[in-house]
């Protein structure tokens, strides 16, 4: 997974861009409606917004604190991780039923 | 034919069933078991979930003997439960349900323990106690909606039980409740203790508090056996359950009990309600643990309901929620 970081630090605001790139648009599509419905727990002033360009999947986190910032981003790529592992497994059977 | 595949994990089990027209075609399940005087937390349950769900998903397909473009559509839990385990079974239902092309349907946990007791036991129209580590409530069916009619105010009958078993340092292994109920049946002596029915609900906190307090000092002065103390707890706990539940049926006059949730596969509890049962009349109708515990079908069974009145879950609206309550739901394939 490569990522490109950028972590700018003003007016105690955090921020972080990640973008990871997939095989095709479909699989894209996939992970970005899988990790979108669910809002970030409410407390920690920690906004997450999900985007896609061509067939990578765009993360920006802007956030009070350091700390609700890294508790986000790390559940956030467990999930990510979660889905991909899905769609390695189970991804074959439906592309050869198309 | 309508196949459903449904996936729960909003507790320690993580279960997926898939139910092809009330038939069962195959139900795995994993059970995370923590070691003697502890609890499962959402954070290692989740991650216990995450490490089995694809293989309990493979295992799921291949009893059943369907590949997934048998399926017509995908059922998860959206809630009640833990924030962590449903999110991580609900990400899989999401991605397979967008791989294989297939609608998906957010299902009430609790809603899913009474279908899948309707199912297996044939019971129409029953007065239902719903009781496990997570909820108890008692639900009668009207207009639309379950409606619950008497609940527990602060923890549930389960909870109550397994942090008994904590206490005095039960195996979680199966389950606290299967071993409390094993032990209590060598129990000789009863020990008084608090019984809080208020009204048409219940409250089992103070009676932990009191067991908690008292259960080291009993058993090192020898006063008596950690069996007794079994024996004790269940019987109060029970007594509790079955007095509610007759009250509800005398309510709604009702003439049929359906015990569902993972406290209803306690035998002793079936047995208390049968004797109620007989005094009114009334039938009993119970399931075994495959079924009473929290399990994948039941999910999918909630689900093939919805899906036959058409509802589905957008992806947009597939959130979980920690907090779903029984009566939330309109139930649009009862009359």
């Amino acid at each position: 997974m490569a990522s490109c970081v950028k972590d700018s630090i003003s007016d105690n605001h955090f921020e972080l861009t990640i973008e990871v790139p997939f095989p095709s648009q479909r699989e894209v599509s996939i992970a970005l409606q899988s990790l979108s419905p669910d809002r970030e727990p409410g407390t920690g002033g920690t906004i997450k917004t999900l985007s896609t360009s061509v067939s990578a999947l765009c993360v920006k986190w802007n956030a009070v604190e350091a700390r609700s910032l890294r508790v986000s981003v790390g559940s956030f790529l467990d999930h990510l991780a979660l889905v991909m592992e899905t769609i390695d497994a189970f991804g074959q059977p439906a592309l050869q039923c198309k | 034919m309508t196949v459903v595949i449904g996936f729960e994990g909003s507790a320690n089990k993580i279960g997926i069933g898939i139910v092809r027209d009330g038939e069962v075609l195959s139900n795995p399940r994993r059970t995370y078991i923590t070691p003697p005087g502890q609890g499962f937390l959402p954070r290692e349950t989740a991650k216990h979930h995450r490490g089995v769900i694809l293989t309990v998903l493979r295992e799921a397909l291949d009893e059943a003997g369907l590949k997934p473009a048998d399926i017509d559509c995908v059922a998860y839990t959206k809630g009640p439960g833990m924030g962590a385990p449903l999110l991580t079974v609900a990400l899989v239902a999401r991605t397979v349900a967008q791989l294989w092309g297939k609608p998906l349907v957010g299902v009430n946990h609790c809603i899913g323990h009474i279908e899948m007791g309707r199912l297996i036991t044939g019971a129409n129209n029953p007065t239902v106690l719903y009781v496990s580590g997570g909820n108890t409530q008692v639900i009668a069916y009207s207009e639309r909606r379950y409606r619950i009619f008497g609940e527990t105010i602060d923890i549930a009958v389960g909870n109550c039980l397994d942090r008994f078993a904590r206490v005095i340092k039960i195996s979680n292994d199966p389950s606290p409740g299967y071993n409390i109920e094993q032990m209590a049946k060598k129990g000789k002596q009863y020990i008084e203790l608090p019984y809080t029915v208020k009204g048409m609900d219940v409250s089992f906190s103070g009676i932990l508090s009191y067991i908690e307090e008292m259960a080291h000092k009993m058993l090192s002065s020898g006063q008596c056996t950690a069996e007794d103390l079994c024996f004790s707890l269940q019987e109060t706990l029970f007594s509790m359950l079955v007095e509610i539940t007759e009250r509800a049926m005398a309510h709604c006059g009702s003439q049929e009990v359906l015990i569902v949730g993972g406290v209803g596969c306690n035998l002793r509890l079936q047995e208390m309600m049968g004797v109620m049962c007989e005094e009114r009349g009334a039938h009993l109708f119970a399931t075994d643990e495959r079924f009473c515990i929290d399990n994948g079908a039941m999910i999918a069974q909630a689900g093939w309901e919805m899906f036959r009145m058409g509802q589905v879950t957008e992806l947009s609206d597939s959130w979980i929620t920690q907090r779903y309550r029984t009566d939330e739901v309109e139930v649009t394939w009862r009359d």
